[in-house]
């Protein structure tokens, strides 16, 4: 992951592209990925995601040593824009050991997040 | 299925490890300034052994327990165990059938004997992330996981380092995951096999 992604990832993901405004967090979700640890691979397409992520309520429920994603849905208050982040994390006991970030703003989990 | 006490460490094969190699270069330099004191023999009778000594401790022991892993896989296929979760260790590897409550193992520095036993043998699992130092000091160069099968301790290490690295890093969290994975599906496979 390039470095100026991952700034981005831990500090701006939640400005609007189009138009600069802090955008509203509509929702914010956890799911487990089927990926062990030892066994990470990146995955950069929606479809993925899509297909293989189990939602979970809280992190004690993700079997230890299975990746993590959480799900976070912005919507532009100015221009309507929305945009879906997913971080890859590998809860450790305690911790979280942060693999990579994705940022969708074509819609592409769009009907992912409608299901 | 072997019911063997489980024998980590091969005594034989680990003093003809470091010391047939020894043996075979004396005699080497013995017949050479014997016998050969000058010339092309002697070159041979005293760099051949010293070279292919160095690459047997390097490689040897290695290429041997690959071939035994590999070996233990093809033996356990056969026999109808499924391998849920395999750990390939510097020193031991762990192989798991979770479905069935049973262990399979096997030793770098015993790999001429393979164990394929009842998990509910063990008596103890848990982990130790080697957590050492205090304050900035405080760090580890060593996860592992352990277990107790016939009182024989069994340590299989999930990262090791000669640089001690922060309890954050990436590489302790990755370590401590994975034995802390394995502890699991031990105990998980410990009380299906009861």
């Amino acid at each position: 992951m390039g470095i100026l992604r991952k700034m981005r990832a831990i500090f701006h993901d939640d400005w609007c592209s189009q138009c600069q405004a802090t955008m509203e967090e509509k929702n914010r979700k956890l799911y487990m990925l089927p990926m062990m640890v030892g066994h990470y691979t990146s995955h950069k397409q929606a479809d993925y995601y899509k297909q293989n992520l189990i939602r979970v309520n809280k992190k004690a429920d993700i079997p230890t040593g299975n990746y993590a994603c959480g799900m976070i849905a912005y919507t532009c208050p100015n221009c309507g824009h929305t945009a879906v982040k997913l971080s890859i994390f590998l809860p450790v006991r305690e911790q979280e050991k942060f693999e990579e970030a994705f940022l969708f703003e074509n819609g592409e989990m769009d009907s992912f997040l409608r299901e | 299925m072997e019911e063997v006490k489980v024998k980590k460490i091969n005594v034989v094969y680990l003093l003809s490890y470091i010391f047939v190699p020894i043996l075979v270069c004396a005699i080497c330099f013995w017949l050479s300034a014997e016998f050969f004191p000058k010339g092309n023999m002697a070159v041979v009778l005293l760099m051949g052994p010293s070279i292919i000594s160095i690459l047997w401790w390097i490689f040897g022991g290695r290429t041997i327990y690959k071939q035994r892993q590999k070996k233990l896989e093809k033996e356990l296929n056969e026999t109808g165990f499924e391998r849920n979760h395999t750990f390939y260790g510097d020193g031991c590897t762990v192989v798991v059938d979770v479905t069935h409550g049973k262990i399979a193992m096997a030793f770098f520095w015993n790999p001429f004997q393979n164990f394929i036993l009842p998990a509910s043998r063990i008596t103890k699992t848990w982990v130790d992330d080697g957590k050492s130092g205090i304050g900035i000091m405080e760090g580890s160069g060593r996860v592992s996981f352990l277990f107790n099968v016939d009182n024989v301790k069994i340590r299989v290490n999930t990262f090791t380092s000669n640089t001690r690295w922060r309890m954050d890093s990436e590489y302790i969290l990755t370590g401590i995951s994975k034995a802390d994975m394995m502890v699991n599906v031990l105990e998980e496979a410990r009380s299906k096999g009861k």
